[in-house]
């Protein structure tokens, strides 16, 4: 009942006209920066901090945290309608985002799918932030090492296991991402590795063009295939917010896996360093265990409402041990927490006692912020549906632009360029194979963190495997684990054998 | 015996097994894989990681064995064509001229458009371009030899 009180108290703090104001410009911001491959959330945020130096400190922050809030609305519209995720975590948006809206002709009702999840998603992670906020970032202490490393494995093999026809396949790339992800520098101690005497390589190979290569740039060499196809001439009939609405048949589907996903987002969310990335892939695996109306993959609603729920309630979650605790869950965590001592305002658990009302004014925004860019992104939905009326010969030149300036603008450098360009054929080759390259891309972004986390675990358990059973958490990750390795494996055993049917 | 076609399905493992041996081999006999004071490695984790892939490759290339080859039509390679163009343009005339050069070539002279639906295609891209990473972000684009040479 008190953090209620407290709540409301925050609300006060919120509800002026400067507030709402800067709450709705950083929702709008969010979502130009997250909509614009290459940039993210973690740019957005630190490219707009100078921003936030002319308003109060509550003020400030309450804009960054919208912005960052909007930001994971935003990286689903191109992953939508282009195939291009703008973040990260819309890597699995694109999977069932782009077939709905381009193969079901139903680019309105992906968004509007996107965006109802989002927000749906978000308001759970706020609910239990509200309500549970300490209490979850001492729940996220309890995961060392071993549970990080458990909990990594489960999200990668998941996905590399039920992500496409093929589950040797998705593991093939999955290895392979983790490979491209440990060029560069050692995780642990900075030494270089696997660089091959190239001094560009030093530094690793970057995210932000890799991804927009291996999804964007494959994806126009794609299109080339289409390029004669004319404009379906409903989609010119749905340019209007009722023409996007989703039917109560549709809501019925999103519903479950979004209100699912926010509550396993959250939880992801407050976990040191897994993020909404995670939160994202570990939804839509999750989702693969249940019940869905059309296969996933193939343009479900399921799909589509199970990632975005999990990455915006995430995103709610990793307020809990920044505030709570003064850890950043992720790279926009971390900026967030240098606004935060800019100015003056220690996160820890005094913050709550010591500056209630920025801690609570700061929580109430994101309430704010979540219905602000709901209405928002649900505006413009007619006028982001556009982009599908633009004949397919036009569009190839548009991304082609996109992707180069997207690679040239995250390194300011050729680098970038080539790389997407590389990963871009690469992904194009693997894709007419049959090879999905969302499990490379997950693999490729959560590495680091399943490295370092394993490295500590041997190294505090000196070598021994045991520390994987020793604490319950992640003895029962590792049985998690198991479970999603053995199953197509005893199914297929039991197939053969004729026990179970074809 | 019939001899058996070799598609980019049995290629693509061969491919992924000689990664996997190199990063193999790198990791044991460069990056080191166990101390006993100071645990694992740099090449720990890779090595175990190859070791993994490895196998797998062998699965996949056994798997596919029994799949049909595919087609790469020579046409869908050409949008890379015209991003090796870009960059080698963005040498001598700079990154923005080059991408507006791109757009023109493509929509005129490629997918033969009108004038009118050229530049109006070129308008909206290039005011994306300039409008939210030129004047927005400040990235600084290449300005390319000839602007380097005139300016200095």
């Amino acid at each position: 009942m008190e953090n209620l009180q407290m709540l409301f108290m925050g609300f006060s703090v919120v509800l002026t006209l400067e507030n709402v104001l800067v709450t709705m410009l950083g929702a709008v911001l969010g979502l130009i920066v997250g909509a614009m491959p290459g940039i993210g959330s973690l740019a957005g945020v630190a490219l707009l901090l100078p921003l936030t130096y002319k308003f109060n400190p509550t003020t400030a922050i309450i804009m960054l945290g919208s912005l960052y809030y909007a930001n994971m609305y935003g990286g689903s519209f191109s992953a939508i309608l282009l195939n291009i995720p703008g973040d990260s975590p819309a890597v699995m948006t694109a999977l069932d985002g782009y077939p709905m809206a381009t193969k079901r002709n139903r680019p309105g009702q992906a968004l509007f799918t996107a965006n109802m999840s989002s927000f749906i998603g978000g308001l759970i992670g706020m609910l239990i932030l509200t309500f549970m906020g300490p209490l979850l970032a001492d729940l996220g202490l309890k995961f060392g090492p071993a549970e990080m490393t458990a909990l990594l494995l489960v999200a990668m093999t998941s996905i590399g296991w039920l992500v496409g026809e093929n589950p040797t396949k998705g593991v093939v790339l999955t290895m392979v991402g983790i490979l491209l992800a440990s060029m560069g520098m050692d995780t642990l101690t900075g030494s270089p590795r696997y660089d091959f005497g190239n001094m560009y390589l030093l530094g690793g190979i970057p995210f932000t063009p890799f991804v927009i290569g291996a999804v964007g740039f494959s994806q126009v060499l794609k299109l080339m295939e289409e390029r004669n196809k004319k404009v379906e001439a409903h989609i010119n009939q749905k340019l209007t917010i009722k023409g996007s609405m989703l039917t109560l048949h549709d809501f019925r589907r999103l519903l479950p896996p979004a209100i699912r996903s926010g509550f396993m987002g959250t939880f992801v969310g407050v976990l040191p360093g897994a993020g909404a990335t995670t939160g994202a892939f570990l939804g839509y695996a999750a989702q693969k265990a249940f019940k869905s109306e059309e296969p996933l993959g193939s343009g479900a609603i399921e799909g589509i409402a199970s990632c975005e729920a999990a990455n915006n309630a995430a995103a709610a979650g990793s307020f809990a041990p920044l505030l709570a605790l003064g850890i950043p869950g992720s790279g926009t965590g971390a900026v967030l927490l240098g606004g935060l001592m800019m100015w003056g305002l220690n996160p820890g658990p005094l913050l709550f006692s010591t500056n209630p009302d920025f801690a609570w004014g700061l929580i109430s925004s994101l309430f704010l912020a979540n219905l602000l860019t709901l209405m928002i992104a649900l505006g413009i939905i007619p006028f982001l549906i556009k982009i599908l009326t633009v004949p397919v010969k036009m569009l190839i030149p548009i991304i082609t632009v996109v992707c180069v300036v997207g690679g040239y603008s995250t390194s300011n450098s050729m680098y970038g360029v080539i790389i997407m360009f590389l990963s871009g054929l690469f992904g194009y080759i693997l894709d007419r194979n049959g090879y999905g390259v969302a499990p490379m891309l997950l693999a490729f972004v959560l590495a680091p963190l399943l490295e370092s986390n394993m490295r500590k675990a041997f190294i505090i358990s000196h070598g021994s495997l045991g520390i994987f059973f020793e604490k319950p958490i992640s003895a029962f990750l590792i049985i998690v684990l198991f479970a999603i390795i053995l199953t197509p494996v005893v199914k297929f055993v039991l197939r053969k054998a004729g026990v179970l049917k074809k | 015996m019939q001899s058996k076609k070799i598609t980019s399905k049995m290629v693509i493992p061969v491919v992924t097994a000689v990664i996997a041996a190199l990063f193999i081999y790198l990791g044991i006999t460069k990056y080191g894989f166990w101390h006993e004071v100071r645990g694992p490695l740099p090449g720990f984790f890779p090595t175990i990681i190859g070791f993994a892939l490895l196998g797998l490759s062998v699965l996949a290339f056994l798997g596919g064995r029994k799949e049909e080859g595919t087609t790469y039509p020579i046409e869908n390679w050409y949008p890379a064509l015209g991003v090796i163009g870009i960059m080698l343009a963005t040498l001598v005339i700079g990154m923005l001229p080059s991408l507006a050069l791109f757009v023109i070539l493509w929509l005129k002279v490629y997918e033969k458009y009108n004038w009118k639906t050229t530049l109006v295609g070129l308008a909206i891209i290039m005011a994306i371009v300039i409008g939210a990473f030129v004047m927005w972000l400040g990235v600084p684009f290449p300005k390319g030899l000839i602007y380097n040479l005139i300016a200095y």
